[in-house]
């Protein structure tokens, strides 16, 4: 029987939430003060409805998508579609965030989606980070991450696998707004 | 204008010496190029200077060309940030850097290597032949020649910054060779000459490709040539002597030492 992951709070990983390209002051009020938010800035509730829509929204789009599945947890890391691909690694919530997800961070990408708040057992996919290096022999990895704390645990996990594994790639860091803006796409040391 | 844009810098320069100054303000370092062959318009946009930035400095080239013109000053806005001072290479470009610092390092003692150069002595000749070693070694086969093999296959070769490059290093070629004929003629004079003329030019050719060449390049790379950059860079070096590129690292580390030591004998 393939083991059940559920969501639920991680119990065994701890990552720091100061990565690189996350605003130091994101659980800030809003003035900036020194006042911190009450309760977790990735789980506050903020309304976007005002927001102007911008841009030409006549057409449709293809799809991106060129492989099934896509949950880390499900995604066999010696797939064919990873084989020396350009992987995107990507928090959850980046996909509804980003309005051209496809066309722009998708598109000639092999993906696997995770978050790195909610999912358990982030221990396997770490392993199975270091095997798209080792094994697969991706060409690089790209970590898309929204701007809360607790999304740079994703991009720690990249790094930790880039750490242990033997080959090096290039692996780009892109930080999202939770308006879809993009803040930050660096390359990470490894 | 027009036909200003599409002159090769060293011409503009030549006739208009202030333009060259203009230039300078803007830590564009087209003065001191030993080809000065680049397009005014390719100067300008291969230094991806702010908006604002750009516009100034092409109404103050103007006017210097033509002063007895009524050019509209353009409406300078404020940027509104800066625009990021701190030059962010991708990794494989960031491993060229790397290996410019170990060539600076050279580069660095090679006024103290000069002043106390014996050809005669044995130490003061090997001295001479090690730094050449690691010129050829280092600086050209496993650097230079990881630029002309893989990274210009990902620039059109025809430009005019990729022929200045290739220029200087053909030049640095020339002048290892009449070092090594200097050497064995045991010709102090030619040695010191050559030696100065390198070290003023790998000086400048590294500042070209640190702050112009390699960000402008990165600029118009995508992720995936990236990471075929990257591992292309891994393939020649594990195609190179190991024993060779430890030897030229060695001879940096110690090479302070020894040039201390020959200056106390």
């Amino acid at each position: 029987m393939p083991k059940v992951h559920r969501r639920g709070r991680t119990k065994n990983r701890k990552f720091s939430p100061l990565i690189s390209g996350i605003p130091q002051n994101a659980g800030r009020t809003k003035k900036g003060g020194s006042k911190m938010m009450d309760g977790c800035p990735g789980a506050r509730t903020q309304d976007f409805r005002e927001k102007e829509t911008k841009g030409d929204e006549s057409g449709k789009r293809q799809s991106q998508l060129r492989q099934w599945p896509i949950q880390l947890h499900l995604v066999s890391p010696e797939a064919p579609y990873y084989q020396k691909a350009d992987v995107l690694l990507s928090a959850d919530c980046v996909a509804f965030t980003v309005g051209d997800f496809h066309k722009d961070y998708l598109k000639g990408k092999s993906i696997a989606i995770a978050c790195p708040k909610l999912d358990e057992g982030q221990d396997e996919y770490v392993e199975k980070i270091k095997s798209w290096i080792d094994d697969t022999k991706i060409n690089t990895l790209t970590v898309m991450i929204m701007q809360v704390p607790c999304c740079g645990g994703l991009v720690a996990m990249a790094q930790q696998a880039l750490q242990s594994a033997k080959r090096k790639i290039p692996v780009k860091s892109i930080v999202v707004s939770l308006q879809g803006d993009i803040l930050s796409e660096e390359w990470v040391e490894a | 204008m027009e036909r200003y844009l599409n002159t090769p810098i060293k011409e503009i320069i030549t006739s208009f010496p202030e333009v060259g100054k203009i230039l300078e303000e803007y830590s564009i370092g087209c003065v001191p190029c030993t080809l000065g062959s680049c397009l005014l318009k390719d100067i300008v946009a291969i230094h991806n200077l702010a908006e604002d930035k750009e516009l100034e400095l092409m109404y103050r080239i103007e006017k210097t060309i033509y002063p007895e013109r009524d050019i509209k000053k353009p409406v300078f806005k404020a940027s509104k940030k800066e625009p990021d001072k701190e030059i962010r290479y991708s990794p494989p470009m960031k491993r060229l850097v790397d290996e410019h610092t170990l060539i600076k390092k050279w580069i660095g003692r090679i006024p103290q290597v000069i002043e106390n150069v014996d050809i005669e002595s044995e130490s003061g000749s090997q001295l001479i032949l090690d730094g050449l070693d690691f010129i050829r070694f280092y600086a050209d086969k496993f650097h230079h020649a990881k630029e002309e093999d893989i990274l210009f296959d990902y620039t059109d070769k025809n430009l005019d910054i990729i022929r200045t490059i290739l220029a200087d290093h053909e030049a640095a070629r020339g002048h290892v060779k009449e070092m090594l004929k200097a050497i064995g003629e045991k010709d102090t004079n030619a040695i010191i000459g050559h030696l100065c003329a390198y070290k003023d030019l790998l000086t400048e050719h590294i500042k070209k490709e640190d702050e112009i060449l390699y960000p402008w390049i990165d600029r118009g790379l995508s992720t995936t040539q990236v990471g075929e950059l990257f591992a292309k860079f891994n393939e020649a070096e594990e195609k190179m002597d190991k024993g060779v590129i430890e030897k030229c690292q060695k001879f940096i580390a110690e090479a302070e030492q020894r040039i201390e030591n020959f200056h106390r004998s």
